[in-house]
């Protein structure tokens, strides 16, 4: 009989009452067969691994990471709310050790959930990771989390969630932003002033395999996260580098994403994308369970699979090395930051981001106050094509008195100047949450 | 008339029921070296008193095919399985003939591999020739699609005594379970079916003309022509007995629980609505999970014979079990001992407990009468907190909708039911442990053959229709067929249910007293490309474990 190396639990929730529009990638079908194959293997009666059922987050809980405008409510559903509060099940699992590693298999995905919130992009509203993460944080004190996403298209809202914090680890790997949606993560890409390194890119041409990926992760995922030491590790566990995924140009197989979980020996994984639902998903989700719980996968494969036919070319081999050489270089000595102006103390950066599933565009000022004592003061002056200008001042977690300080003067003061529709403020320091509209 | 008989591990009991209540019982050891003389012994016993004609139902309840697999006088099997992708299937062997073929199913029913026939036919050659005359044919998603386990009985035809087929069990997923439960079922076929002769035999012998009916691990009933073919299905329905016991003689509406406090252990069942909760994949019959439906129970290590420690840190009882209580002659203080000692009950000899108590109490400095209160409140404690999480357990079952998420229906038991010998003891130290409402049922000698004899047939289908492939299979009743494409919900809804009553009819049953219940009922649009494609759908209904309405009132006590 078999027996988890690694005790796992499952938060299970597909959501088969929820769909975006009834032929849209995310829809009630989206996971079912994933869930006949996980039955029909017998997963859950496997000892040491054990089903859970997921948690509802509370608005609180997406306040505490979000911008959401005009408020909370207004851009989630409750489907959002099962889904991040899945991934919180999946965390505090492993934080009480009912279970060594935890695994949320829910939808809808979250990785393209910005900082800022004004509707629903790449299928995402609010980023169930970040709202996983910052509950821990919340209950648990300052943890060092490094988090590693696996999905296919760049995990941008990740990036920009964690952009000024040194103690989040950021490491995507996704197919080139020339080629595929959101069309950003290069390997400039590292970080705000005060968290320059902690942010780290790897685009990968179409057409890597499994080679490709076990190679960057070895090169270098495992030392950058050798390096940050971190308490926990995260995967977000996109699973559309597969080679028969619809909506992507990859050639990652489900022994591949099996041999990248057990390198990566995460503690939580969260799924995120994947659209090949017949005949990815299942095998996909089957290894990477059994990878987790520590189990022989040697023998998942998809039906009639040819290693072969999907192995990457000689080209994209020496690209890839190539690229993962000098994104070493670049995070271990980064130049300094990317884009953005020094003006008064402060470093500002301009984004105009466009949400495709809701076709909002907005146009965004983010400005970190560079403090000598801490990560400094963080200020988002947001307008888009369905809220007028609004804005949101985080105090974070370890901000000195003077930033906080700041905080409340600038939430206070934006309160008074009455241009602002929605204000916001976040202060992790006395965990105060505050919003007002004008 | 309905006559029931539960065998059991000490006793056999047996009980005639007619419309104005019961009508004959009796209560005999049970001879574990055969227990046909049991039920010859037993049955003689109420045609003595009634006489062979007025016997209409007979119902059984045994532990022969747990016997004989526990004590390894099951027959060797020879078992084909195919896996194809996935978790090997080697993890599920079992015996020294198993043999994985090559071949594979995927989840939507899809042949994506040929099964490999020369390698079967090899490998069943060797085994005549080794003389195995059962067999088990297991393929992954066979209840999806079952042509290849078919095609492996195919081979067998004409040249074994059975042939258990994966698919035809149940309509749940589990590949591991499913070999299990096929494979213990060629295991019991022989000596299940040379039971059946002779119980047969008996009741002919004996004048009778009763329909016979064996109870199954849900707590339902099915007639012996049809066990003979799935004796599996027979397992291991003694616990479902004094359930359905308890049922017949209380009128059970709300939720509650029901502790059942015996020798060596507590089990504790849970109802909803007044109806057992069935386990949610199947039951496990020697260590391998199975697709065996049963009553959901848990078992606890607290009972009357469990024996009482004594430490500087902490006074328990159980789990272990070293004998009877001190006061029958026994070496070691048991529960029974505690409560002795503390006047709650006057079992054999009241001295022995307290000698034994004051042996295990005084070398840690305790009074006896200190560690008889301690012990009965942690046996009262043990049970109090099991049942909490056995609730709670319930209560977290994982959803898949949002809907059920947020409006799912908890389990909030208003009384709890004590059965079993401590149980007027300690009921009112349980009173003041729980806050719903202890109850002790008059005390019945033979509830569970009671039990037994009242209860109704039970059966489940499992349909499943994609209407994308066009093919519809409802496995348990052995229906694969093609499907139109505009197949709908509502329509499996109907068909499932038709196909239950159907079958109900065909074994006998009386369909009126069986009502039929959907409990699963979904259907996903499916998309190819941007197209809609079809629909999957699933549908399961079941006939609930209950007791037959005519003779209930008959039998019913004010609990």
């Amino acid at each position: 009989m078999l027996k988890a190396r690694h005790p796992l639990g499952i938060v299970f929730f597909p959501a088969y009452d929820w769909a975006i529009s009834p032929t849209h990638p995310e829809r009630q079908e989206r996971l079912l067969y994933t869930q006949d194959q996980l039955r029909e293997e017998g997963v859950f009666d496997i000892p040491g691994i054990t089903e859970l059922k997921p948690d509802l987050a509370t608005a609180e809980d997406v306040a505490r990471v979000h911008f959401c405008f005009p408020d909370v409510p207004a851009v989630t559903t409750t489907s959002h709310l099962i889904s991040a509060g899945g991934a919180i099940r999946a965390a505090r699992t492993v934080m009480e050790k009912e279970a060594e590693r935890a695994f949320a298999l829910v939808r809808p995905p979250g990785h393209h959930a910005m900082k800022v919130v004004h509707g629903s992009r790449g299928f995402c509203n609010i980023n169930i990771e970040a709202v996983m993460v910052e509950w821990l944080r919340e209950r648990y004190g300052p943890l060092r989390v490094a988090i590693v996403d696996t999905d296919c298209h760049h995990g941008d809202g990740t990036q920009d969630v964690y952009w000024n914090d040194p103690d989040t680890l950021f490491i995507s790997l996704h197919q080139d932003g020339r080629t595929l949606y959101p069309g950003t993560g290069f390997p400039l890409e590292l970080g705000g002033p005060r968290a320059l390194g902690t942010t780290v890119n790897v685009p990968l041409p179409p057409g890597t395999s499994d080679q490709g990926f076990l190679f960057a992760m070895r090169e270098v995922v495992m030392p950058l996260i050798e390096d940050f030491k971190p308490d926990l590790v995260i995967n977000s566990a996109g699973q559309d580098n597969h080679f028969s995924d619809p909506i992507t140009d990859m050639a990652f197989s489900a022994q591949g994403y099996a041999q990248l979980t057990e390198l990566l020996g995460a503690d939580i994984a969260v799924l995120e994308g994947g659209y090949a639902i017949q005949g990815a998903l299942p095998y996909v989700n089957l290894g990477l369970v059994l990878s987790m719980a520590g189990l022989d996968y040697s023998h998942v494969r998809e039906p009639g699979f040819d290693p072969a036919a999907v192995r990457q070319s000689d080209k994209v081999t020496g690209y890839i090395e190539e690229v993962c050489r000098d994104i070493v270089k670049e995070v271990r000595h980064p130049r300094g930051p990317g884009k953005g102006e020094t003006v008064g103390g402060w470093f500002s950066r301009r984004k105009t981001l466009y949400y495709d599933t809701d076709a909002i565009t907005e146009y965004q000022t983010e400005s970190v106050r560079l403090c000598d004592h801490c990560r400094g003061v963080v200020k988002y002056e947001t307008e888009s094509t369905r809220n007028p200008l609004c804005l949101g001042v985080e105090a974070p977690i370890g901000a000195c008195e003077r930033c906080v300080d700041e905080a409340y003067r600038i939430y206070e003061a934006g309160q008074i100047k009455g241009e602002y529709r929605h204000l916001a403020l976040m202060d992790r320091v006395g965990k105060n949450y505050l919003s007002f509209t004008g | 008339m309905l006559c029931g008989i539960d065998v059991g591990g000490t006793h056999t009991d047996a009980v005639l029921i007619g419309p104005e209540g019961v009508v004959a019982c009796a209560k005999l050891p049970t001879n574990h070296d055969d227990l046909l003389a049991s039920i010859r012994e037993a049955l003689s016993s109420i045609v003595a008193v009634a006489g062979p004609a007025a016997i209409d139902r007979l119902t059984l309840s045994t532990t022969l095919t747990t016997n004989a697999i526990i004590e390894g006088t099951a027959d060797a099997v020879g078992i084909l399985v195919s896996g194809g992708p996935g978790i090997d299937p080697e993890v599920y062997r079992q015996g020294g003939h198993y043999h994985v073929l090559a071949g594979a199913i995927d989840h939507r029913g899809r042949e994506t591999a040929a099964i490999d026939l020369d390698a079967a036919k090899a490998a069943v050659d060797a085994w005549l020739t080794q003389g195995l005359r059962a067999f088990a044919a297991v393929t992954k998603f066979s209840t999806r699609c079952p042509d290849q386990e078919l095609a492996l009985r195919g081979l067998l035809a004409g040249r074994a005594d059975c042939v258990s087929l994966g698919h035809e069990f149940s309509g749940r997923l589990g590949f591991g379970r499913r070999i299990a439960t096929a494979c213990l079922n060629s295991a019991v076929w022989r000596v299940y079916n040379r039971f059946c002769d002779a119980v047969e035999q008996s009741v002919a012998d004996l004048g009778m003309t009763a329909a016979i009916n064996v109870l199954k691990a849900d707590g339902g009933t099915m007639p012996l022509s049809v066990s003979r073919t799935q004796p599996v299905q027979s397992i291991l329905s003694g616990p479902a007995a004094s359930v359905m016991g308890i049922i017949a003689v209380c009128d059970i509406a709300e939720d509650s629980v029901i502790l059942d406090i015996g020798g060596t252990t507590t089990d504790i069942a849970v109802f909803a609505a007044g109806a057992p909760l069935i386990e949610n994949e199947g039951i496990a019959i020697d260590g391998r999970p199975t697709l065996v439906r049963a009553l959901r129970t848990r078992s606890i290590g607290v009972g009357g014979d469990s024996a009482v420690t004594v430490s500087k840190q902490a006074i328990e009882v159980g789990p272990r079990r070293f004998g009877p209580p001190m006061a029958l002659g026994g070496k070691v203080p048991t529960l029974i001992d505690a409560l002795n000692v503390q006047n709650v009950i006057a079992v054999g000899d009241p001295r022995a407990s307290y000698q034994g108590l004051v042996d295990a109490a005084t070398p840690h400095g305790f009074e006896p009468e200190e560690v008889a209160e301690a012990a009965i409140l942690n046996a009262v404690n043990q049970i109090r907190s099991e049942v909490a999480a056995f609730v709670r357990e319930i209560n977290d079952r994982p959803v898949y909708t949002i809907f059920e998420l947020l409006e799912g229906r908890q389990v909030r038991p208003t009384r709890v039911y004590v059965m079993g010998g401590p149980a007027l003891a300690l009921s009112a130290l349980l009173q003041d442990a729980f806050s719903e409402e202890v109850v002790v049922p008059e005390s019945f000698a033979v509830a569970n053959a009671i039990g037994a004899a009242l209860a109704r047939p039970t059966f489940s289908v499992e349909l499943f229709a994609d209407t994308a492939a066009g093919r519809l299979t409802i496995p348990s009743l052995g229906v694969a067929r093609s499907v139109s494409g505009n197949y709908s919900q509502a329509a499996a809804e109907g068909e499932a249910g038709a196909s239950l009553r159907d079958y109900l009819a065909s074994i006998g049953a009386d369909v009126d007293d069986a009502p039929i219940e959907t409990v699963e009922l979904s259907s996903f649009p499916m998309v190819e490309g941007q197209e809609l494609a079809g629909y999957n759908i699933r549908v399961a209904c079941q006939v609930r474990p209950g007791v037959s309405g005519a003779y209930k009132q008959a039998v019913s006590k004010q609990c």
